[in-house]
């Protein structure tokens, strides 16, 4: 076995008894299935915001649609909140068609602007619904009646549910990856001119990677209701969901297969452990560091930290033939 | 119509000018470089603190407040320009919002943590009495920042296509290669849009606060209109952030008082889609 | 990525192993938990409930001579009951979301290792980190979330000191009932209200108990607390011209509101704010010449010299620099209060035996910072001693005007403004 394989494997190991390890500590181990939550989230974003790169700034429809199905279904039929799932998924995709036919004819912000108004169009109109609990949101079942309900006192469970939801969202995706529809999606991601002459129908394919992105952030959102148990407009459709899938993708490297794992695995535990070791303090000093972190990434590698990789035989290469070029970097 | 209706329009009006105002700064770095500052409406909240510690500290008034603030959010745009964005905007338009956010959030709580968490208002004799004019009612603070709001954008539309400098810019937001052939300094031109971008933005924030409240977080607030307005408007056009602006105020303003406040921002938002869909360019910007 | 997952791992379980010893080594203090918005939105109001928990904690463990008359804790030298133990009290962030609510909960709970928690101010947070105390078997205590299903959870180990809304709307009522006896005109009365889970709560509860007295509700505005601008609404308001109208605002719309209606000159003759914004220490600093007369709601209205809110109060100056509690913190100070004297009958950091404690709360009107009849809890865990007062503004600040036994001062009709 290559030095590569055994990383490999010893990855897939740790990953998969990462639960044992923080087995004496419950803030661990919910750790472990906060960072693989946020990871769906952004790995769903990433289908639609890095392979077909279309910036979507306002995933917190679908996000929240998923919450909202699965409270729903347990507040107004009395279903375990995991039953919604399947309708969430189902409403999001459908709402990503009404929505994407327009707008991704835009290019650009603009079509990030769009998405950004929709988002808060949708956050207004929950509010005012009486069947949506309004403002004051919706809570799922305060008790677990049954194990149905996913409602669990270790973080276990919703480590290893999480974690095969995103295997095989992370499989899907690199099935499309070497599948047409992936070839088709970096085509249009790199000039959308090109491939319509190619005879690509970029519509289309743009509107494909939407639906599906969008179905699984809608799984992500009824996932976040079965371990959190709440959802009010805000938690579910605010502008900070939206971005923070964004974020996460993008730092870890968008369009790349293990980005938005990357970045939640860097930015859940920034966030977790600089608001538990400052934040009781008070004046925001969490979000001082958090915020400073991100420009930093951002400024020196804005492809993501994935870049890392990648870039150093070709920084090498360049820097020897040009070496101005290397000291603007 | 009726002169409540009449008043609703007016306050509407000025309200728009405001939006035009604080927008303007967003489009002209939008269409410029083609890059979104997400941290644009905490560039506004600074220049509002700026107000606000004028006041507290020196007792100063708009007078003082606005020149000041318009210097340091022009410095804190040129700074963030050759710091940060000025490396980002060449790489894909995510490491743009990505290192934009991250400068809002940074930006945000380090208000907070140098200000606190708390409200801060100024008083509202500091501009002026309100006044009364053919039976509407004029509040002077918002009047002077409606007022100025409509001079700032409309110098700053006269500067991009009136002046040399101002067709230098807009070369180098064309082809910045070409331009630099041209013997145009491409960077130094960027940094000059940040520069009035940020002047801009500052002298809206120092306006703003005499009648509005500062708190570390009301950026967020401003933003989205900022953005809905310059989008609308059409990317890169003050102009259009103008047009746009008073556009949204009005109908923010008439649907609030004709359907309900609650609704103002839905029918905000569809009206934006709907431009989008037959004008995906905004109202003024260029296809 | 391969080399990163696994520092943050190793990374993790080096924390949590200091995080561990840490607790273990701390024998002689009582641990409590408070989970409050420290950034976000509603810092301001955070921040305010922690400074006056921390007064409440120095004079717990210090002493305070003056409070030691009236309460038995005052004296000093920690909690008697479990032989002169120090309270520490450890704030954790919950950034204005039920997710970081949640999680700092969990924190608390299992690696600080608090006996009890406190919090969380927004309902929604409340009910998302009680959830995970009451999974693991450690009380929580709210002093300040209103929403009303939170006590209807069948949780057993819940607690809430605060008023709620239905209580307010019969202290309005009552009070708008008394006027119209006293031949003001209340023939129509607006409610404006912020449109979160607060402002259309306390306003859907307020427009039935309105219905059932027979006081008729003409105009009912909802709208956005985070809105740019308010003159359509008042402009709505003076045309209607009503003769009360109630507020309930967060602190930015009750200074737009403010200033707005003094900007498009109108009023009517009863003016009510639910408490909240035109409380806030920032609203009553900037605004307060801007509502002269304006009635309001608030669990804290000062008091006469030598009592447990006016020591208090002048504690809490010192600590904020001049502001005076408020109706906010107030409620948070009792609510650790309470807490501490139960965890002191307990004897004990036994979460069940403190549970217990708390079920047997029994405190008097006098040892109450705001103004309760008292703290004594029914099955679902409400105070039912929960009262609140009614205040007016004069002169820049709040005096208490009803109900008549507790008043400090007499209604002073119609509404005056600016």
């Amino acid at each position: 076995m290559s030095p590569r394989r055994i990383l490999q494997l010893g990855v897939v190991v740790l990953v998969l008894v990462y639960p044992l390890l923080a087995g004496n500590s419950p803030v661990y181990g919910r750790l472990g299935a906060l960072v693989l939550l946020a990871a769906i989230g952004a790995s769903a974003w990433n289908i639609v915001g890095g392979y077909a790169g279309q910036v979507s700034v306002g995933h917190a429809v679908f996000f929240g649609v998923g919450a909202y199905s699965a409270v729903v279904v347990y507040t107004h039929l009395g279903w375990p909140p995991i039953a919604g799932a399947p309708l969430g998924m189902a409403i999001s995709v459908g709402i990503a068609a009404v929505i994407g036919v327009p707008t991704l004819r835009l290019s650009g912000h603009y079509f990030s602007m769009a998405t950004i108004a929709v988002a808060e169009l949708v956050r207004v109109l929950s509010s005012t619904s009486d069947f949506l609990g309004g403002a004051q949101g919706l809570s799922g079942p305060p008790v677990p009646r049954s194990v149905l309900d996913l409602s669990f006192i270790s973080a276990t469970p919703y480590y290893y549910i999480f974690l095969a939801v995103l295997v095989f969202l992370l499989g899907l995706t690199r099935w499309i990856e070497g599948a047409r529809m992936g070839f088709y999606l970096r085509a249009i991601k790199d000039s959308e001119r090109a491939a319509r002459s190619l005879g690509v129908s970029a519509g289309r394919y743009k509107l494909y990677a939407y639906m599906l992105s969008a179905a699984f952030t809608a799984l992500a959102g009824s996932l976040y209701l079965t371990m959190f148990g709440f959802i009010d407009p805000e938690s579910g459709f605010g502008i900070l969901i939206s971005v923070k899938m964004l974020v996460m993708a993008a730092l870890g490297g968008a369009g790349q297969l293990f980005g938005p794992l990357v970045g939640a695995l860097i930015l859940v535990p920034l966030e977790e452990l600089s608001n538990s070791l400052l934040g009781g303090r008070g004046a925001g000093l969490t979000f001082v560091v958090y915020g400073a972190i991100i420009v930093i990434i951002a400024r020196f590698l804005p492809s993501g930290l994935l870049s890392l990789f990648e870039r150093r035989p070709a920084r090498r290469d360049r820097a020897k033939s040009a070496p101005v070029a290397g000291h603007a970097d | 119509m009726s002169m409540t209706l009449l008043q609703v329009v007016v306050s509407g009006l000025l309200l728009g000018a405001v939006y035009a105002l604080f927008s303007s700064g967003l489009t002209l770095i939008w269409g410029m470089m083609n890059v979104v500052n997400f941290a644009h409406g905490d560039f506004v909240m600074l220049g509002m603190y700026t107000a606000v510690v004028i006041w507290t500290a020196l007792g100063g008034g708009p007078w003082a407040s606005v020149p000041v603030a318009a210097i340091l959010i022009a410095t804190l745009g040129v700074v963030s320009y050759f710091l940060l964005v000025r490396h980002i905007m060449k790489g894909p338009m995510l490491a743009q919002i990505l290192g934009t956010f991250g400068l809002a959030l940074f930006l945000r709580y380090a208000a907070f943590w140098t200000f606190g968490a708390n409200f801060r208002t100024l008083p509202d004799t500091l501009v002026g009495h309100s006044f009364v004019l053919a039976g509407i009612r004029f509040e002077g603070s918002r009047l002077l920042a409606g007022v100025v709001g409509l001079g700032v954008t409309l110098l700053l539309h006269v500067i991009l296509t009136r002046t040399a400098i101002g067709s230098r810019m807009l070369a180098v937001s064309e082809d910045a290669t070409a331009a630099q052939l041209m013997g145009i300094r491409p960077q130094r031109m960027q940094a000059l849009a940040w520069a009035l971008a940020g002047a801009a933005t500052g002298i809206a924030g120092a306006l703003i606060a005499t009648f509005f409240y500062t708190s570390p977080t009301v950026g967020e607030t401003l933003a989205i209109v900022a953005f809905v307005t310059v989008s609308f408007g059409g990317f890169g056009s003050v102009l259009g952030a103008l047009v746009a602006g008073l556009i949204i105020g009005v109908v923010e303003s008439l649907s609030a008082y004709l359907i309900g406040p609650v609704y103002k921002d839905v029918i905000v938002y569809v009206l934006f889609v709907l431009v989008l869909w037959f004008r995906p360019q905004g109202l003024m910007g260029k296809a | 990525m391969l080399k990163t997952s696994r520092r943050t791992i190793v990374a993790g379980a080096a924390l949590a192993a200091v995080g561990w010893a840490g607790s273990a080594a701390a024998q002689e203090t009582v641990k409590i938990g408070a989970v409050y918005p420290l950034s976000g939105n509603s810092a301001s109001a955070g921040e305010y409930s922690k400074m006056a928990m921390e007064v409440g904690v120095d004079v717990i463990n210090n002493g305070n001579a003056e409070l030691a008359k009236i309460m038995p804790l005052a004296k000093g030298g920690g909690l008697p009951g479990l032989k002169g133990a120090k309270i520490q009290l450890i704030f954790a962030d919950n950034q204005g979301t039920p997710a970081a609510g949640q999680n700092q909960t969990l924190r608390l709970i299992t690696e600080e290792k608090v006996a009890a928690v406190i919090g969380a101010y927004q309902s929604g947070i409340t009910l998302t980190a009680s959830a995970i105390a009451e999974r693991y078997g450690i009380p929580f205590l709210t002093p300040e979330s209103v929403a009303a299903n939170l006590t209807e959870r069948g949780f057993k180990w819940f607690f809430r000191t605060t008023p709620v809304a239905i209580d307010f709307a019969k202290a309005y009522s009552a009070f708008l009932k008394e006027q119209k006896a006293a031949g003001r005109k209340v023939d129509s009365v607006a409610l404006v209200h912020e449109n979160t889970e607060y402002g259309n709560s306390v306003a859907s509860v307020i427009a039935e108990v309105f219905g059932k007295d027979g006081l008729s509700i003409t105009q009912n505005i909802s709208y956005s607390a985070n809105s740019t601008d308010v003159q359509p609404q008042v402009l709505q308001l003076k045309e209607k011209n009503p003769d009360a109208l109630i507020f309930i605002s967060y602190t930015s719309d009750a200074i737009l509101y403010a200033k707005t209606m003094k900007e498009l000159n109108w009023k009517p003759g009863i003016m009510i704010a639910d408490d909240a914004g035109f409380n806030d220490p920032s609203f009553v600093k900037t605004m307060a010449s801007s509502v002269e007369g304006l009635v309001n709601r608030s669990a804290f209205a000062g008091g006469k010299p030598g009592t447990v809110p006016y020591l208090f109060n002048e504690l809490y100056k010192k600590k904020s620099g001049g502001a005076d509690l408020d109706d906010v913190s107030a409620r948070g100070l009792e609510g650790f209060l309470v807490m501490a004297d139960a965890i002191n009958r307990a004897g004990s950091t036994d979460p069940a035996k403190i549970r217990d404690a708390l079920k047997a709360t029994d405190l008097k009107a006098d040892q109450m910072v705001p103004g309760y009849d008292g703290v004594k809890f029914d099955d679902k865990g409400q105070n039912t001693l929960a009262s609140s007062l009614i205040t007016q503004m004069r002169g820049g600040q709040y005096l208490a005007i009803w109900p008549k036994d507790r008043a400090t001062a007499e209604v002073i009709l119609p509404y005056k403004g600016w």
